[in-house]
């Protein structure tokens, strides 16, 4: 075990996990940041999604020690305290989700993929966020979420 | 799904990397990226007394372009790649393949190296490295050796890099003026690996085709250059005929494995399928002077 | 002062008060629990389908530094009361009892049965204990399928039954049968199955159980669909009074029927909690989940058909044999429904049913979303087949045996009503959104070009709850029970034993109490997830829109005529001329006299009155369903077929569905598609698959694949809202219908698309390699 020391959602953490434990293990357990979900461990679901040094991906394939010195931000890092974002409002106002598992991980991929592709259409919103799987919903109504961000997004830009 | 316990080592070297391979020869696993491994390990299919990390060798990411050739460190993110517009100059069939590669998020931290090294032969870079007879450099206690596609790949899930190994740079041949490229696979879900995929790049000049290149993935153990196809192509002008006598002699010989998703059967019918498919693309793309 | 109006919240599709925790990451769900001292569990499972135990030597495994206990099976038998499994004996199931321990002692009966549990500091730990765990087996013949299992030579799973008969077989008959099948004018065969597939939600199940030695009360987080009935399984087999086991719930993700009662699993862990004394976690991961936690719908269907050249479907004799696998669940259970549901909304005048339930060795078939629906594929499967043979439009053989809205209601041949059921309606609407004959020049066209375009309708109706019985109430479940209390700050308090999962009660229930009531719709909390604190009930059946929303409406009626007659001696007014809107309680024609809820109920909390005055401003409310009813409808599918990969791909979709009246449209809708969506991915992607020898080969998320947002299309989805049955209450449950009747409409799509190759589809899982091995005519 050795001491890491990373950027979690603007905060300086530290830890020592063993070698073994996952990104997603680490924030969830020593952290105490359970926003953070783990769906299958082997890197399908994407219920893990957080994003690292401005990328998204999957922390259940991140050794905990592999973050160390990076920038990480969880679902409860989006916004300060009690608040939402733009895309967690868009995602309130279009009724995204049922039982919220998936929830921080399809916001976490949206957020990551709409900062690089702002005009995105639904098509590629879809194939962008198909490596996220959600049981409930059959997936519209997260769409239609994204897709609202993204529009007010722009009305919003000069 | 937790991971067993390794004794974990991560090296800023090359050097270190190779002495501690030296070392523990293969009671050690590399990690790259990570999205081939880690599942591995957390299904605890593999079992690493020692996992060696190389993401800390800055050496090993980087693409850069000269001598007809793009040469691509072991460690550069798929992401990376699918950004760099040296590869989508001179590389077109990998720059076609890039973003196939399951999805974004696995793009953000797998390695073009990982992949290679892993050996899938569902991926998509394999066979586009066996495709472009792409070369793969390793280096060893005894210094460093270039190995041709042909050779690297030697059955499933395993290459000719020896234990005491690093793979340190991938290099691929520049495209030649009048190259087609396409990568054409059949997957259950967008993302998926291919349940038969194949990479293309014919050279077409004066409207002949000049050179053809076709590596299946999913159809072996290892990705398969389709030579008795490619022979059939050379000198001739595309034409759905030549496409079709094309997939036939690509098809003829396969035995492709069975599995949940597809019986040998299917993996070949479709393989006759996706030649054909393949061909069009590429000729397609050659002709429109786009790659 | 605001505007006295009241606000209609009922009906509008008001934004979830569940989001901005879901949203945001403050969900909590079991795994999310840290407790003090909390230990972790992993179980050691056997990798055989079928054996004998020899031995278990946990030696190695309780030495390892970070294990705190190791329990055998046998240890577990020790401490814990065997018994039924508790789902079943509440559903009062009479057939055969195997007799087996909690974990497995003697023998193993499936790929990841549990054998031990290692209880450590880490889950990380416990799976490492788990690997040292030495288990001998003696390996047996697998079971593997009904078969086999039929085969009173097949090895038997439980010593006690002697065979594998898991229900015996039996026949009942509705109408004459005979005389139909004499009468008709072409009896017609087919032998049609339906695949073994999973619920699988993203969350899979676990618990943190805490064992409290002092006060000897054993508390159990659980992901539940029912604190209650999670309470009584756990007390049952932990010999424990009811009163000294508390079940809490916060938030679940997703469920779809698996996580009623509790599992062999969780009882091992609340056992393990009492025996080191500490809290113990167990979540199981992904592989655990798809392997151990249970498998649906592996059903077949020999079926014979009277029809007559018309297209008249006169009558349907079918046998069923469900594989209820390895352990009691209510598979067994599953052909009582099925029969009773068999003639869907068609005039039907009779039926034979005959059913046997068998035990193999794969994993036990549990509740999934809508378990009987196999009635419906089959018979929406049948149709099809009858018109094809026929040469009859899909949609017109409906039309012509559809059962018309009569008043009286026409019966189905298997006793109930078909009251208020819109199909005719539904079919014609899905006739016309999809413009059929100009979906058919384009699927002529297209085939000239070798596009293989295809359309499927289907129907169906599920009991949500069901019609009214005589002298009974509506549906399964009986009577439903809430607590309603207007609390002293105001807030208007509903006590519900509804677990939602994805259902949004908590946004529901409010808004229906809200406006009876007369508060904002932020004034009104749904309080679940204590079986300390709420009345028992349970979310499953389709029933919670009628049963909750209905007990919510008269519930909030009657707390309302409660504080009326409070307010009433507070304001020296009478209660006729009170009113409640938007939060204030006002004398009818005066708004000056305006007193805010909240200060009334304030008033009644702090003050001491005489007896003549109530001022315990709560309410237990009950109902019994009102006039209950069916939802249902009609669904389409266009699909394209790439004839040369197998690819299908879902281009439209179109639901036209009648739940009555919607309490929150959005929400209506979100459990429509995701039922849809759980129906395509069976057909076109899931299968929980097992090898000959019983091994498991689907228990990864790369082998049993998920629908993802690029198989799913946009649903269109139109309402019917039939004449009200009821005054008050016409919200009718939609939570699975899309999974019920997607399959089928899905496949005859699929069918219709293959019909220049001269397909006939007898099956639900239809992968590329099938859909190939079709069009090439193997079989």
């Amino acid at each position: 075990m050795a001491d890491i020391t990373l950027t979690v959602n603007g905060a300086a953490r530290t830890g020592s996990p063993e070698a073994r434990k996952t990104l997603a293990d680490f924030l969830r357990d020593d952290l105490d940041l359970t926003g953070t979900h783990v769906g299958c461990e082997h890197g399908v679901c994407g219920a893990c999604t957080v994003i690292v040094d401005g990328r998204a991906v999957r922390s259940c394939l991140m050794l905990a020690v592999q973050a160390a010195g990076s920038e990480v931000t969880t679902v409860e890092g989006l916004a300060p305290d009690g608040e939402l974002g733009p895309l967690q409002q868009a995602m309130w106002d279009s009724h995204s989700f049922q039982c919220g598992f998936c929830t921080p991980g399809f916001v976490m991929q949206a957020t990551a993929f709409l900062s690089g592709h702002p005009d995105a259409g639904e098509q590629e919103i879809r194939e962008a966020l198909s490596g996220n799987i959600c049981r409930c919903t059959g997936y519209q109504s997260i769409i239609d979420g994204v897709l609202l961000a993204a529009e007010r997004n722009r009305e919003v830009r000069p | 799904m937790k991971l067993p316990p390794f004794a974990y080592e991560a090296p800023t070297t090359v050097a270190e990397a190779v002495d501690l391979l030296v070392e523990h020869g293969d009671e050690a696993s590399v990690l790259a990226g990570g999205q081939s491994l880690i599942p591995l390990l957390a299904l605890r299919l593999a079992r690493p007394a020692v996992l060696i990390d190389i993401n800390g060798i800055g050496e090993l990411s980087g693409v850069s372009a000269d001598n007809g050739q793009v040469a691509i460190g072991a460690v550069t993110r798929e992401y990376v790649a699918e950004e760099s517009s040296a590869i989508a100059d001179a590389v077109p069939l990998l720059a076609a393949a890039l973003p196939l590669i399951g999805h974004e998020a696995i793009r953000s931290r797998g390695t073009i190296g990982g992949s290679l090294a892993h050996a899938d032969p569902a991926a998509e870079l394999p066979a586009v490295a066996r495709a472009l007879d792409a070369e793969f450099v390793v280096r060893g206690p005894s210094g460093e050796r270039v190995i041709q596609a042909a050779e690297w790949f030697e059955g499933y899930l395993t290459t000719s890099r020896q234990p005491d190994e690093l793979l340190t740079e991938v290099r691929f041949p520049a495209a030649k003026p009048g190259t087609g490229s396409s990568f054409e696979e059949v997957t259950r879900r967008h993302g998926d690996f291919a349940m038969v995929g194949l990479a293309t790049s014919l050279v077409l000049s004066g409207g002949v085709i000049s050179e053809a290149r076709l590596a299946f993935a999913g159809v072996s153990d290892v990705p398969v250059r389709a030579t008795a196809a490619e022979d059939l192509l050379a000198g001739e002008r595309p034409s759905a005929e030549l496409f079709d006598e094309a997939a036939r002699r690509a098809t003829e010989d396969l035995d492709p494995p069975a599995d949940l998703h597809g019986s040998s059967d299917y993996r070949k019918s479709v393989a006759a399928a996706v030649v054909r498919r393949g061909l069009r693309a590429a000729a397609d793309n050659a002709t429109r002077g786009s790659n | 002062m605001t505007a006295i109006a009241a606000e209609r919240y009922t009906g509008a599709s008001i934004k979830r008060s569940e989001d901005p925790r879901i949203l945001t990451g403050a969900g909590r769900y079991v795994d999310d629990i840290k407790l003090p001292g909390m230990l972790h569990a992993a179980f050691v499972r056997s990798p055989m389908a079928h054996a004998r135990v020899l031995s278990v030597d946990v030696s190695e495994a309780r030495a390892l530094p970070g294990v705190v206990a190791v329990l055998t099976g046998a240890e577990l038998e020790a401490m814990t009361i065997p018994g039924p499994d508790a789902l079943m004996a509440l559903m009062g199931w009479a057939g055969p009892m195997p007799q087996f321990t909690l974990l497995a002692t003697d023998k193993v009966r499936l790929v990841g049965d549990p054998v031990a549990v290692v209880v450590a500091e880490s889950r990380y730990l416990a799976e490492d204990g788990c690997e040292l765990v030495e288990v001998e087996y003696e390996d047996l013949p697998p079971v593997v399928d009904a078969a086999f299992a039929l085969d009173p030579g097949s090895p038997p799973l439980f010593a006690n039954l002697g065979d594998n008969i898991a229900r015996l077989h039996s026949r009942s008959e509705f109408g004459d049968v005979a005389a139909t099948f004499a009468g008709a004018d072409r009896v017609m065969d087919f032998r049609i199955d339906v695949h073994r597939h999973q619920n699988v939600p993203m969350e899979g199940r676990g618990c943190v159980a805490s064992w409290d030695t002092d006060a000897g009360v054993l508390t159990m987080h659980a992901a539940t669909q029912s604190v209650h009935v999670t309470k009584i399984a756990v007390a049952m087999r932990l010999g424990l009074d009811q009163d000294k086991v508390r079940v809490l719930a916060g938030d679940i993700g997703g469920s779809f029927g698996l996580k009623i009662g509790a599992s062999r699993e969780e009882l091992a862990v609340a056992a393990a909690s009492r025996a080191v004394g500490r809290p113990v976690k167990w979540v199981e991961d992904r592989g655990e989940n798809l392997t151990a936690s249970g498998q649906a719908r592996e059903e077949s269907f020999d079926v014979r058909a009277a029809v007559s050249d018309d297209g008249d479907l006169l009558g349907l004799d079918v046998k069923m044999v469900v594989d209820t696998g390895a352990y009691p669940g209510m598979g067994a259970m599953v052909p009582d429904i099925v029969s009773a549901m068999f003639p869907g909304p068609y005039q039907l005048a009779a039926l034979g049913f005959e059913s046997t339930a068998v035990t193999t060795n794969k994993a036990t078939y549990v509740a999934y979303r809508g378990p009987w629906a196999s009635e419906t594929f089959v018979r929406e499967r049948v149709l099809n087949l009858v018109a094809a043979d026929l040469g009859l439009d899909p949609v017109e053989i409906r039309l012509r045996n559809v059962a018309l809205r009569t008043d009286p209601p026409a019966m189905m041949i298997t006793g109930r009503p078909l009251v208020g059921v819109t199909t005719k309606e539904s079919l014609e609407r899905v006739a016309e959104l999809v413009d059929l004959p100009a979906f058919r020049r384009r699927q002529e066209q297209a085939r000239a070009q070798g596009r293989y375009l295809g359309i499927g309708v289907a129907t169906f109706i599920e009991a949500a709850p069901g019609p009214r019985a005589p002298g009974g109430p509506s549906g399964p479940m009986g009577l439903e029970s809430m607590r309603l209390r207007l609390e002293e700050d105001g807030i208007v308090a509903l006590f519900t034993g509804q677990m939602p999962h994805g259902q949004s009660h908590q946004t529901t229930l409010a808004q229906i109490a809200a406006d009876e009531f007369g508060v904002p719709f932020s004034q009104v909390r749904v309080v679940i997830g204590d079986s300390d604190v709420v009345p028992f009930g349970l979310t499953g059946g389709s029933r919670s829109a009628t049963m909750t929303g209905g007990v919510a409406l008269h519930g909030a009626r009657q707390l309302k005529a409660k504080v009326l007659d409070f307010a009433a001696h507070l304001m020296e007014a009478s209660a006729q001329d009170l009113l409640i809107s938007d939060g204030n309680v006002w004398v009818r024609g005066d708004p000056a006299s305006a007193i805010p809820v909240s200060e009334i109920a304030g008033r009644a909390a702090a003050g001491s009155f005489g007896d003549d005055v109530d001022a315990v401003l709560q309410v237990e409310a009950t109902f019994d369903g009102g006039e209950g009813g069916w939802s249902g409808g009609t669904h389409c599918a266009i699909v394209e077929i790439d004839a040369e990969t197998g690819i299908v791909k879902v281009e439209r979709y179109v639901a036209v569905e009648d739940c009555g009246a919607l309490i929150n449209p959005a929400v209506v809708e979100g459990q429509i598609r995701g039922g849809i969506a759980q129906g395509i991915g069976a057909v076109l992607l899931e299968r929980s698959a097992y090898a000959e020898d019983g091994s498991f080969q689907s228990a990864t998320f790369m082998d049993y694949l998920m629908p993802t947002a690029c198989d799913v299309p946009r649903i269109e989805i139109e309402h019917l809202e039939t004449v009200p049955l009821d005054a008050d209450v016409n919200f009718r449950g939609v939570g699975e219908g899309g999974m019920i009747v997607a399959p089928p409409t899905v496949v005859n799509a699929i069918e219709d698309a293959l019909s220049p190759f001269g397909v006939r589809i007898y099956e639900q899982h239809l992968p590329p390699a099938r859909i190939l091995e079709l069009i090439t005519g193997a079989r």
